[in-house]
């Protein structure tokens, strides 16, 4: 609950520090509705209370056949219609404002998650957390103001019927006191045992799904083995246990259902019982009894209360699910202009970043001439990651400055710093209905010409081709690999290519061939500007203009790849990470732990000793 | 799902009309219920008139006390109408999750490249429990309202015939006007269910982008669609609100109206020799009984009911599948005897009508007991070829022959044929044993296992996991250990004929070596989906597949005659050549 202050600088004037604070923000944003739900709840409470007693007083009347008979069934008549209209209007206002408080609550939220640097997000939830969050509890918790809404009602009702019950007859009361406690015990007996069948039907359903799950990965084996007959029996064999753990679901729940159908009436019939004597004794009408009879029914609904103060806690507990979200502190944008037609110089300034109390960067100073190559390499773990994230401002520094042609980033308004900076990713995440618009997504709409140059560059414009529909596919059926995917997310960087172009492991899915090629075709075809990009291979460090040779987040090293080769250490990059250095002049080391393509790469730059001929 | 009409209403009276007799012993169980609610307003009425207003307040006390013992009599009625609903509700869930496991395993293996997502793990623990938890509730309360109606009519009925002329026109009327908005409202449910499903989509796109959309400078255009999904959302839901309304207003006429009417009509019913009592029994029929069931039937019709629709309808979207079993025509498939040859005549092949081929009039033969890699940028069609000669994508042209016969239809267990190894290796749940017994038909000598095991290097990962017949966790494993198995598991098959496709991609170059070697000299034909390069060198004879042209030929036929060969070799090795 502990509003930063980076979020009280926000412009939206939400509530974002409490899940209280929150929820009230989301009442007082249907303030006259929710006032509307109140009014017709207490109204529909108030009439639920009375219509007993007129009603009871009119039998009485019409048994009487008395004067005021027909006044008393006009004031009925009136009462029954104002009730159904109370409820009406409760269930029409109770829907529309659940609709209004979710929505309200999803827009905050996903303008709140847009604004967030994305490792912030994904350090507090996972994605499909975050979904849960803005779905599931928005739904729950956005019931909030009608649960509360109707809560007075629904306390009102069987208080009035309670003492309604004591105001006809004390001895009621008392026999209806008496019996609640008794009753409640012997519903109790009945109801044991429950949670230990839910846990073990769940059990027996999560080993089905995981052996699914197995078989849908072995898609391609099973196919050719013609086993998915035999597979769907290994599938399904729990099933059986499955049935027996659900039968006996319901037999714990049958019980408790019929423990709890007999509760009430039960009660009622002692009620009557007691109300009889008295009528026989005439303290009591006939009216008062049929009144009596149905207050005790009322006032039975006290357990309703307990649902009601239940469902009060969820929502409570789903909102401050959401209520989380929104204070993890956004990123701040600046309002800088970019100068007109920089070269794209990067430069890094004593960068640390710190990752759960750990730096994953330490007083990083770095400069990358505007319209060069960079390759950045290193063990996994030695930052490369976070200092392709910082170049581009996908996350903030923890001390230090970045620069771009002199600016620092974090002034820099956000559209102008995101036509210049573009990304290529490992896994990119693509938006859009087609093919063509996922390359399209980017700060600016490309045309359908940009768009194919820069497939073709990505080397995704053959695949695309052969797709049915090409280039207007539909995304979400097309049957993308791994690393058709990463060209997809070169193509989109490319197609938008500014000043400075980030490719944080973008190529690592694609096999040699096609590697070799987008990598010509970057320096060939992409818009010139800066490239940063980081490699894990050695050819892709050798075509780059310099090297920066990252380890524990600081740069171990800057030079050409030819230079930096002749290091040891850094021949151990493109190994296997753990290995010892010093077994590289074993050819079968080289073969083991190189991949072939790299080792040669690096023997074209002229410092390998011959090793992989061996396979002749 | 838009297109075609739902099939779940055939569907439902099948599966209803196998279950007759469930039907009927639920149906005996609920009037045993039902006789709670029948004494509960003529024990009343009788209580009355006959006791307690008769001045007799044993009498009376003798009649509550029948209704008290009818009401515990009921209550145990109930551990048997759950059995019924039992007997009911878990064959429905057994048919949906055989169904979705069915299915999904279908269309995985028809399209191995879409497979695996947690929209299947939805549909079988998510989605057929809101149906097996619907359809539960739509019963209950179903049989609970038509029971409960029943028993009130014929104590009304018994009371005073009279009172039915009262209470039936309102009551019918109500229902009428409820069922009314039962279809519209069913559409507004479906519609604000489709919404959710769509803004759901939505998030889950957006908090796995969210790097992508910061990188891309597209938070104004992903926001306003979002903003735009909210909406509809938000739409829907008060769509749905205003019916929920019409909702209430039906079950006003039905519940409150009988009352009112009652009420109004008393003088004329009085006058015709109704009692006190019988007019107390017929208002606590109506209040106590009639108007709580109707209460729970309308909440539970228009919502349970219209989510088991749009869940079943879900489910059962699409044809019914089962998966072939391997049709047992045995002896006649197996290979006659040596290592076969594999001939491919101008073979074409296209993913779709509209889409270019991926294979073109490929002409290809390879001779029995040959070694052929095959190698070719990503995406040019490698995995495709070996499908078709596997026979399990067929060729849109041109004929595939295994030892001289047509390759499809498939027929007996293929792999006494052939057996093709993917990249991704298929490791399940069981043990070690099993995993390696998996394209063995007719098993396998527990020496031939180690033999084959030992041959691809696969010994010392079976020690690590405790022997043969330890358990094998597929998540527990790495890529190459799972690759490991599949290919243990192809070495040790009696296919004549190997096909590994990139099946040795995540194992490191030594070991990659060792088991091409393996495969190698094991009796039989040998056709590799190269990863790396250094495959082809191991070969007899390789593929280039550039996506024009298809060129065949010795590693050194290869360097004279395919630019792309000298390409792939030449960017790493040329210094060696």
């Amino acid at each position: 609950m502990a509003a930063t202050r980076r979020t009280a600088d926000r412009a939206e004037q939400a509530p974002t520090d409490g899940t209280g604070r929150l929820l009230i923000g989301a009442v007082r944003h249907s303030a006259g509705r929710t006032a509307a739900a109140f009014g017709c709840s207490a109204g529909s409470a108030a009439v639920a209370i009375a219509l007993p007693a007129v009603l009871g007083h009119t039998l009485d009347l019409l048994l009487d056949d008395a004067a005021g008979a027909r006044r008393a069934v006009a004031l009925c008549a009136i009462l029954i219609v104002a009730e159904v209209v109370f409820d009406a209007s409760e269930a029409l206002l109770g829907g529309i404002i659940t609709a209004r408080t979710a929505a309200w609550l999803r827009r905050l939220g996903i303008d709140h998650v847009l604004s967030l640097a994305p490792h912030r997000a994904a350090e507090r939830c996972t994605p499909g957390d975050l979904v849960t969050r803005l779905t599931g509890n928005v739904a729950e918790a956005s019931t909030a103001p009608v649960t509360a809404a109707n809560g007075v009602a629904t306390l009102f009702v069987p208080l009035g019927g309670l003492i309604a019950l004591a105001l006809i007859d004390i001895r009621l009361f008392a026999v209806f006191l008496a019996g609640l406690p008794l009753l409640a015990w012997l519903l109790r007996a009945f109801v044991r045992d429950t949670s230990d069948s839910v846990t073990r039907y769940q059990r027996v359903q999560a080993d089905i799904a995981g052996r699914l799950v197995e078989a849908l990965g072995g898609a391609r084996t099973i196919a050719a083995a013609g086993s998915s007959a035999r597979e769907l029996e290994r599938i399904l064999a729990p099933l059986p246990e499955l049935g027996n753990q659900g039968r006996r679901m319901w037999h714990v729940y049958g019980r408790a259902m019929a423990g709890a159908g007999i509760l009430v009436p039960l009660l009622t019939t002692a009620v009557l019982a007691v109300g009889g004597v008295r009528l026989t004794h005439g303290d009591l009408t006939v009216g008062e009894l049929l009144a009596a009879s149905r207050y005790a029914v009322l006032a039975a609904g006290l357990g309703a209360v307990v649902g009601q103060i239940n469902a009060l806690v969820r929502s409570r507990a789903a909102g401050r699910r959401t209520a989380e979200l929104l204070a993890v502190p956004s990123m701040r944008s600046g309002t800088d202009p970019l100068p007109v037609d920089g070269p794209g110089r990067l430069e890094l300034r004593g960068v640390t970043v710190v990752r759960d109390g750990t730096p994953v960067l330490r007083d990083v100073d770095l400069i990358v001439p505007g319209g060069t190559t960079t390759a950045v390499v290193g063990h996994s773990g030695a930052g490369k990651s976070t200092l392709a994230a910082v170049a581009g401002r996908l996350t903030d520094v923890d001390a230090g400055t970045v620069l771009l042609d002199g600016v620092p980033l974090a002034r820099i308004a956000p559209e102008r710093l995101r036509r210049e900076v573009g990304y290529a990713f490992e896994r990119p995440a693509l938006f859009g209905d087609t093919i063509a618009g996922a390359i399209a997504f980017g700060p600016y709409a490309c045309s359908p010409g940009e768009i194919e140059i820069a497939a073709e560059a990505a080397g995704a414009d053959g695949f695309i081709r052969l797709l049915p529909k090409g280039y207007a596919a539909p995304l979400d059926t097309a049957p993308l690999s791994g690393g058709e995917l990463q060209r997809l997310g070169l193509a989109r960087a490319f197609a938008h290519a500014g000043r400075l172009l980030v490719l944080d492991d973008a190529t690592s899915s694609l096999d040699s061939v096609t590697e070799l090629r987008v990598g010509r075709a970057l320096v060939r075809d992409v818009r010139a500007g800066t490239r940063l990009l980081i490699a894990h291979r050695a050819s892709s460090a050798a075509r780059a203009d310099r090297v920066v040779w990252l380890e524990d987040g600081r740069v171990r090293a800057l030079g050409t790849h030819e230079v930096l080769w002749e290091d040891p250490g850094y021949r151990a990059v493109f190994a296997d990470p753990g290995e010892v250095p010093g077994a590289r002049e074993d050819p079968g080391y080289r073969a083991a732990f190189a991949d072939p393509d790299e080792t040669a790469d690096g023997s074209a730059a002229g410092a390998a000793p011959d090793s992989v001929g061996e396979a002749r | 799902m838009k297109a075609g009409r739902s099939r779940v209403p055939v569907l439902a009276r099948r599966f209803l009309a196998r279950r007759r007799w469930v039907l009927v012993r639920l149906a005996g169980w609920s009037l045993l219920e039902s006789t709670q609610t029948f004494l509960g307003g003529y024990g009343v009425a009788m209580a009355l008139d006959r006791g307690f207003l008769a001045g007799h307040t044993g009498i009376g006390l003798v009649w509550l006390a029948v209704a008290a013992v009818a009401i515990v009599l009921g209550g145990s009625a109930t551990g048997g109408t759950f059995r019924g609903l039992a007997d009911l509700v878990e064959p429905l869930r057994d048919g949906l999750v055989r169904r979705v496991a069915a299915g999904a395993l279908v269309e995985a293996i028809d399209a191995p490249a879409r497979a695996a997502d947690g929209a299947v793990v939805s549909r079988l623990t998510n989605q057929s429990e809101i149906a097996r938890d619907s359809f539960a509730g739509l019963v209950l309360v179903t049989r609970s309202f038509v029971f409960t109606a029943l028993g009130a009519l014929f104590g009304l009925a018994a009371l005073a015939p009279e009172l039915l002329v009262v209470v039936v026109p309102p009551l019918v009327l109500g229902l009428g006007l409820f069922l009314a908005t039962l279809a519209p409202m069913a559409a507004r449910q479906r519609a604000f269910l489709d919404a959710d499903e769509a803004l759901s989509a939505r998030l889950g796109m957006v908090a796995t982008g969210l790097r992508d959309v910061l990188a891309g400078g597209a938070h104004d255009s992903v926001a306003a669609r979002t903003h735009a999904l909210i909406d509809a959302e938000a739409r829907a839901a008060r769509s749905l609100a205003r019916w929920a309304g019409a909702r209430a207003i039906a079950l006003g006429v039905a519940g409150q109206l009988p009352v009112l009417l009652l009420l109004v009509t008393a003088p004329w019913l009085l006058d015709r020799g109704l009692t006190a009592g019988a007019l107390l029994g017929a208002l606590t029929y109506l209040t106590q009984a009639l108007l709580p069931a109707l209460h729970t039937l309308m909440h539970a019709l228009g919502a349970a009911g219209t989510r088991l629709l749009v869940v079943l309808d879900r489910l059962t979207a699409g044809p019914t599948v089962t998966p072939a079993a391997a049709r047992r025509v045995a002896g006649s498939t197996g290979a006659s005897g040596g290592p076969p040859r594999v001939r491919l005549h101008r073979v074409t092949f296209a993913y779709g009508p509209s889409a270019a081929p991926v294979l073109r009039d490929l002409d290809l033969s390879v001779e029995p007991g040959e070694h052929l890699v095959v190698v070719g940028p990503s995406g040019i069609g490698k995995s495709t070829l070996t499908a078709i000669v596997a026979g399990v994508l067929a060729p849109d042209r041109g004929e595939v022959y295994v030892d001289g016969r047509p390759v499809r239809p498939v027929g007996g267990d293929p792999s006494r044929l052939r057996v093709l190894i993917p990249q991704q290796a298929y490791v399940f749940t069981g043990s070690v044993r099993e995993n390696l017994h998996y394209l063995c038909p007719d098993g396998a000598s527990t020496s031939a296992l180690t033999a084959s095991a030992d041959a691809v290097g696969l010994l010392p990962l079976i020690d690590r996991l405790g022997g043969l017949d330890a358990p094998v966790d597929p998540a527990s494993l790495s890529q190459g250990e799972r690759q490991l198995i599949a290919l243990g598991r192809a070495h040790l098959s009696p296919a004549p004929l190997v096909l590994l496709d990139e099946a040795t991609c995540h194992l490191d170059p030594v070991a990659e070596r060792r088991a091409e070697q393996a495969f190698a000299q094991r009796p039989g034909t040998l056709i590799v989906v190269a990863h790396r390069i250094s495959s082809a060198r191991r070969a007899d004879r390789v593929l280039v597949l550039d996506g024009v042209h298809a060129v065949c030929g010795t590693h050194h036929e290869l360097l004279e005659r395919s630019s792309l060969y000298r390409d792939l070799v030449g960017d790493w090795h040329a210094e060696r050549i």
